[in-house]
């Protein structure tokens, strides 16, 4: 979410520190589209390539989003995410010197990094301000990718996964979290019986998200191997519809996929508000919303992962399965 | 974008929506019941199914916005 182009070279001070994690340099990624010819033509899809979200119209959100004066108020679901993202690289016992954080945007994610190793000592950092779909580095150049809550507005995630693979070293890991699955059903469904109650139809509010099951498919076509996909429930609860919108506004999580409809009439507001408090409400009178964060890592080939095993080389029978529950002959006294 | 333009406008009357809601609880809850019955029903949701609970809904709403301004 970081605004406007900016080339900032952050250098750590002092030696970098001695921890499990050793020294690390960082890149961080926000997203902006480049004018590439096939993305400012119409909105059907060309060719192979999806064309769902006016990503011109999403730098422009998060523009905004990252202007606000109070913006901070907004952070919670990114700072949340980001630690538990950065959970799972202190899980992986390796050193990465060099790392490539995607839309990383205030850098939750180095932020829980730098506090573990409880030294106030800064990651050195380079912005870049690029396309996810266009990533502008050379073959097998990071050991590390990480990436939280910014996939979800790519238009063409295959073809984003393949080059995330091909700027890993072999041997690197990818460790992403991105919304997907049944990420604000309520306020999808409200919306969708308001509209359908009040105007007689309805057009999609909530962008469309990626599926858990679809995860595993993604990932293993774009060429990782070792997959990890689990799935997170975050549910944040918020006092009324109007209050999860604006939420949504200044995480700059605005919706802009070219279907959506930019109206929204004051009737169906006020209606959704009353379906939303009676379907899913709390009893303090607070509106809960889920946000489904899919976790996925997945690393690139190399020689040193364990491979599956070759047919024919089973040494042990299943027949043997029956004679594990039965004690051995061994000497008792 | 400073000053007022539509955009100001139409967030500072955003603002009050909460508040004036908050009176109005008992017929939201009618209106909410209205159309949570429908999806379990075997009647599919269509337009103004409850076209009236919803009038009581925004009668009392507009006149909340009245006291409001008052």
């Amino acid at each position: 979410m970081s605004s406007g182009v900016c080339l900032r070279v952050l250098r750590a001070a002092g030696s970098p520190p001695a921890a499990s994690s050793g020294s690390w340099s960082r890149v961080r990624l926000p997203a902006d589209p480049r004018h590439a010819p096939r993305r400012g033509l119409s909105a059907s899809g060309r060719g192979g390539t999806m064309n769902v979200f006016n990503r011109e119209m999403k730098k422009k959100q998060k523009e905004w989003a990252a202007s606000l004066r109070d913006g901070d108020q907004f952070d919670y679901l990114r700072d949340e995410v980001g630690g538990r993202v950065a959970d799972r690289v202190y899980d992986i016992v390796r050193t990465f010197p060099l790392a490539l954080d995607i839309g990383g945007g205030k850098s939750h994610i180095a932020g829980h990094l730098s506090k573990k190793q409880s030294r106030r000592s800064e990651i050195p950092t380079h912005r870049l301000l690029a396309d996810e779909e266009f990533l502008p580095f050379k073959e097998n150049t990071f050991d590390l990718v990480v990436s939280s809550l910014s996939l979800h507005w790519i238009n063409d995630l295959p073809g984003a996964l393949r080059q995330i693979q091909q700027v890993l070293k072999p041997d690197g890991v990818f460790i992403g979290a991105m919304v997907g699955g049944e990420t604000l059903y309520e306020l999808r469904c409200s919306l969708q019986l308001a509209e359908t109650e009040r105007e007689g139809g309805f057009s999609p509010h909530v962008s469309p998200y990626t599926a858990v099951t679809d995860l595993g498919n993604l990932l293993g076509r774009a060429g990782f191997s070792m997959l990890t996909v689990d799935v997170d429930d975050v549910q944040v609860n918020y006092p009324g519809i109007i209050e999860v919108m604006t939420d949504l506004q200044g995480m700059g999580e605005s919706n802009c996929a070219w279907n959506r409809k930019s109206l929204l009439h004051r009737d169906t507001i006020l209606a959704a508000e009353a379906i939303y408090k009676e379907m899913y409400g709390n009893e303090d009178g607070s509106i809960p919303a889920t946000f489904e964060i899919l976790y996925m890592i997945g690393w690139k080939p190399h020689e040193s992962q364990a491979k599956p095993a070759k047919r024919g080389s089973a040494n042990v029978s299943f027949g043997d399965l029956s004679k594990i529950s039965q004690p051995t002959n061994t000497n008792t006294s | 974008m400073s000053g007022s333009n539509a955009w100001t406008r139409s967030r500072e009357r955003m603002r009050l929506f909460p508040e004036l809601f908050a009176q109005c609880a008992g017929e939201a809850a009618t209106y909410g019941r209205c159309v949570a019955a429908t999806t379990t029903g075997r009647q599919e949701l269509r337009k103004d199914m409850c076209a009236k609970e919803f009038e009581a809904l925004k009668t009392c709403f507009t006149n909340a916005a009245k006291r409001k301004a008052k």
